[in-house]
């Protein structure tokens, strides 16, 4: 900690006495770029995640970016707490999520906690919104997610470290390490984070031990500890053959922040949280001139813990609960890309996954065990076909195969259509079907207690159509697209209680849901004058995603309702306006109020979460010395100082701040 | 373009953006209310359970002679949320003892006024509260290798009693009954036993093993203790077994007999009519035999003809009513049914979400 001061303090000092040399902040205009659709993605609806975006903040994890950057929805509690996806409406588990080619999901639960991905260790993200998914995956009822890393562009030894000073003791160090030659390059990323997270709330929910009515107090059981380490490896053997190898090693320790309503002592009653995964995936890319072959091959071993422990009346902590689960998982896959002509382009992918999935839960002093120890082929076979029959129209298929275990899912195809209205403004028609299944989770199958080995693929359907545009001059750049989509899914895998008995749940095919809504995102960036730049990029989402099920009995109120914690309106707006070195960001985030019920109760404060209205700034000035370049950021958070919750009983950090230094030495570059 | 005016303009548009879009969550202390209960009406309170990690348990009271429901009491009188799992109410003189499960806390609240007069705390996982005197209660407890013993004037904990038995390092106390100065508790969660309980020395003095997990506990006017196992789950590693309604002697705490039900089935929530003669529970439905008998019944006493299952139940010990507590689907509120003893649905309502506990004024 005094080590980390006196840095600071060091650096700040450099900052003050530095040559008045500073390098300008003009890259907006490049971000939004025009360009022709490709072939392949041809009728789909993407969401680019620029450099912009994964580079804002080293403290972001994709949660954030995806939050603030898309149409998704993240469900979360806060940084160090869970943070799990919807799109269009839909559950975790149908977000599929790749890094690198090989699926991030975990087979286990099905879904992924994008908390645990720094945004900083991720190059390019890419969103395929519903049919477009198809191309990535199969089982995004909701699409998918691919996130990439790449060789570094710069030669030579190069170095960017960032450190982060943030409110609550929170800490960050980020550090990029890289060498390149024209044939080898290598890449060393590592992150660091720890914080007591132990943020002042005024409870409205709880009387304090004096009686007091609404106490003052901490954020309790909530500290934690992230690192990451990202290891590449590039190697181009000639302009036909290149090879890569990326091994990611985290390790997280998180305490399940105590909700608002619990009385016990934070040193009676701890819930603690950890992960250590590994994943290691290696390519061939072959490319000749109407050809492009890449296999992969890759390894993923995770490692999770929950821990409760309490205070079972020795005056000492004692672990009352112990869930481990440790997953293996083999990957291969291969894909070839054809184009014959400019009118044509084929492509065809294989892959398969062999997951050894152990989970154990063992009460206090090991009195229970019990626990699932399944292993699962998961094989995926894809097809796809775009054709161009005339400059303005472009037309595709896709069709996906999966098998899990033994059995087979129904063929997942999809279709596009692409048609170009006014290529001067980029104007352009677009549709989509698909129609797609998505297998259950291997705890879905097989957990103990309430696994269950019937239950079928959820399957669904969806139609989407849209327009795109872009206006491209020397100093000004606005895109935009809009999307209009409709999804009925059957047999939604939802976890009940077991009958009458009030000690279980078990996952069953159980509701019909209907999903649509409309989906805006515009970008825009203005040279406003020479040194100054304007930069805005919004995006909006109208959602409804309704349980139309059959109705459990006359009282049942949840039928043609809003599904829970999913906002029907969401909005956010980045606008960044730069001079010179100096950059000024505004943020702002909204959603809509969300149901907690199915039958969208809005009972007091006990059911629902009101609307959502979160604001940042930031502020950055760079500065180019001798020896190195530098950045200073200040960030500030909920800016208005709101309390709120995101999700119920749990609070949230009102106004706080950070501080960033980076410093990317020249090396060898000195000017 | 001018740049001034342009830069000017840009400026403009963001701070536009800063001020025009910010809203204000408006998370606020929820507006308290006066509400008060017919101090002369045998009313009935509902725990609803809430949704376990969400903090949304609440407290509703129904008042059985004028057929309203008040939902939210606890909420609305003191301005503050019941907690997360509303597990069990029980009233001493004018006070009722609100068990809230996972928030380790048991709320005293005037019967009549809903508002708060205590709270005691320390407790890890606490689910019944049984008196002995004024000054003396049994709090039961999930995970705790111990029982609570509390002073209700004080809203104190005075003692711990130690349940540990036969190499069990943590058995989990639920219901308790008492005959004489014994207190006899059921061990559901991955157990088989009920603990027998010493009231005047504090201690565990002997224990009755029955079927796996039973849910539930009453004694009868006969001086017979009955519960209900649920069987446990097929994989567990506790194991899975054929439910059992059990009648055990209270005197020689020996089982007398034994009503078995069929394997896959769950019993639960037994209870008994104001006279103690006769008993309630659920099995898919709701079942009523007297206490004397010694079959199950052949045929229900309310037939279930939904998918739901039925959550919880008990019976007006001063009219032999009995109330029956649907969830629905768990995430929205649930419906209480009220029938009369000859099972004719007198009145139905919506209250929190699952209600699984009751308590009568």
């Amino acid at each position: 900690m005094k080590r980390t001061i006196l840095a600071v303090g060091q650096l700040f000092l450099t900052l003050l006495t530095a040559p008045a040399q500073t390098p300008d902040i003009g890259y907006d205009l490049d971000v939004v770029t025009v360009s022709g659709r490709k072939l392949s993605e041809m009728g789909t609806t993407r969401t680019q995640l620029d450099s912009s975006a994964l580079r804002e903040n080293v403290i972001h994890s994709m949660a954030d970016v995806l939050a603030q950057n898309t149409s998704i929805f993240i469900k979360s509690y806060g940084r160090g707490t869970l943070a799990t996806a919807s799109f269009r409406g839909t559950a975790p588990s149908h977000t599929q999520v790749q890094w690198n080619g090989m699926a991030v999901n975990s087979p286990m639960l099905g879904m992924v906690d994008f908390s645990l991905i720094p945004s900083y260790f991720i190059d390019n993200a890419t969103v395929y919104h519903g049919a477009g998914s198809v191309g990535v995956t199969g089982g995004g009822l909701g699409g998918a997610i691919t996130l990439e890393t790449e060789a570094p562009k710069q030669r030579g030894f190069n170095l960017n470290f960032i450190q982060g000073i943030s409110s609550f003791d929170t800490y960050d160090e980020f550090l990029h390490l890289t060498y390149g030659t024209d044939r080898f390059q290598t890449s060393t990323r590592f992150c660091f984070v720890t914080s007591d997270n132990d943020f002042k709330y005024r409870n409205f929910d709880k009387i304090g031990e004096d009686n007091e009515l609404y106490p003052i107090e901490r954020n309790k059981n909530c500290e934690f500890q992230d690192w990451h380490l990202m290891q590449e490896f590039f190697y181009k053997k000639d302009d036909r053959n290149r090879f890569g190898l990326s091994a990611w090693f985290m390790n997280s320790q998180r305490g399940i922040p105590m909700l608002s309503v619990d009385y016990r002592d934070e040193n009676r009653s701890k819930d603690l949280q950890g992960e250590k995964t590994l994943r290691v995936v290696g390519n061939w890319k072959h490319t000749t001139d109407r050809i492009v072959m890449e296999t992969r091959v890759g390894y993923t071993y995770s490692d999770m813990l929950y821990r409760l422990w309490n205070d079972l009346g020795t005056e000492e902590l004692s672990e009352s609960l112990h869930a481990a689960s440790k997953i293996h998982t083999g990957y291969g896959s291969y894909e070839i890309q054809y184009t014959p002509s400019e009118k044509w382009y084929i492509t065809g992918s294989v892959s398969a996954y062999l997951h050894a999935v152990k989970s154990r839960n063992k009460t206090a002093n090991d009195t229970i065990k019990e626990g699932y120890y399944h292993t699962r082929v998961e094989t995926s076979l894809y097809a796809s076909v775009r054709y161009r029959p005339h400059p303005r129209i472009g037309l595709g298929v896709d069709l996906r195969e999966e098998s899990y275990g033994d059995k087979v899912t129904p063929p997942i195809p999809a279709a596009f259509v692409d048609f170009t209205l006014w290529p001067k403004y980029d104007i352009a028609l677009k549709g989509s079907f698909t129609r797609n299944y998505r297998y259950p989770s291997m705890n879905d199958l097989y957990f103990q207690p309430g696994g269950n080995d019937s239950l079928q693929t959820e399957k669904g359907y969806t139609y989407e159509g849209g327009v795109t545009f872009g206006i491209h001059r020397k100093k000004f750049a606005f895109t935009g697209e809009g999307t209009a989509y409709n999804s009925v899914f059957r047999d939604w895998i939802l976890w009940m209680p077991k009958g009458e008995n009030k000690g279980y749940w078990t996952p069953c095919n159980v509701k019909k849901v209907h999903s649509y809504g409309v989906e805006l995102q515009g970008k825009l960036a203005v040279q406003l004058a020479p040194k100054w730049n304007l930069y805005m990029d919004a995006h909006w989402a109208w959602t409804r995603s309704l349980n139309m099920d059959d109705p459990k009995g006359w009282t049942d109120g949840s039928i043609g309702k809003q599904l829970v914690y999913i906002p029907e309106f969401s909005s956010s707006i980045t606008g960044r306006i730069s001079w010179k070195s100096w950059s000024f960001s505004y943020k702002y985030h909204h959603y809509s109020e969300r149901y907690t019920t199915s039958s969208n109760e809005k009972a007091y404060r006990l059911y629902y979460i009101g609307p959502y209205y979160m604001s940042d700034i930031y502020l950055e000035k760079s500065l180019s010395l001798r020896f190195a370049d530098l950045s200073l950021k200040v960030c500030v958070y909920n800016l208005f100082n709101e309390d709120y919750v995101s999700v119920l009983s749990r609070p949230m950090a009102k106004r706080n701040y950070s501080l960033f230094i980076g410093i990317t030495p020249k090396w060898g570059r000195k000017k | 373009m001018n740049r001034q005016v342009s830069s000017a303009i840009g400026v403009a548009i963001v701070i536009g953006i800063f001020f025009g879009l910010s809203g204000c969550m408006h998370y606020e202390p929820i507006e308290r209310e006066n509400i008060n209960s017919n101090k002369a009406t045998k009313g009935l309170f509902i725990m609803n359970e809430g949704n376990f990690r969400s903090g949304n348990a609440s407290l509703s009271y129904y008042d059985p002679d004028s057929m309203k429901v008040e939902n939210y009491v606890f909420l609305r009188t003191n301005g503050i949320k019941l907690g997360d799992v509303a597990q069990s109410m029980t009233i001493r003189d004018s006070l009722g003892y609100l068990v809230v499960n996972n928030s380790g806390i048991i709320f005293v609240i005037n019967v009549n006024t809903f508002q708060l007069v205590g709270t005691i705390r320390g407790l890890v996982s606490p689910r019944y509260i049984h008196f002995l005197s004024d000054e003396k209660a049994y709090v039961t407890d999930l995970y705790s290798y111990f029982i609570s013993v509390i002073n209700p004037k004080e809203f104190k904990i005075t003692k711990r009693i130690n349940v540990r038995v036969n190499g069990k390092d943590q058995p989990s106390t639920e219901q308790m009954v008492q005959y004489k100065n014994f207190i006899f508790t059921n061990c559901w969660s991955y157990d088989n036993k009920i603990l027998v309980i010493d009231t005047q020395t504090d201690s565990v003095v002997d224990y009755i093993e029955v079927g796996i997990q039973p849910t539930s506990l009453v004694i009868d006017k006969y001086n017979k203790i009955w519960t209900i196992t649920d069987g446990g789950y097929e994989g567990s590693p506790y194991g899975h077994t054929a439910p059992a309604l059990y009648r055990i002697d209270a005197e020689t705490r020996k089982i007398e007999q034994t009503f078995n039900f069929e394997l896959g089935e769950s019993g639960s929530e037994i209870c008994m009519n104001g006279t103690r003669d006769t008993l309630y529970f659920i099995n898919k439905h709701i079942w009523r035999m007297a206490a004397t008998s010694d079959k199950l019944p052949d045929k229900p006493f309310l037939e279930n003809p939904t998918t739901n299952h039925w959550y919880g139940l008990t019976v007006n010990p001063y009219n032999s009513d009995v109330y029956l507590a649907d969830a629905i689907d768990y995430t929205q509120p649930g419906r209480i049914y009220r029938y009369n003893v000859h099972g004719e649905l007198l009145d139905q309502f919506e209250v929190g979400i699952i209600p699984g506990a009751f308590c009568f004024k």
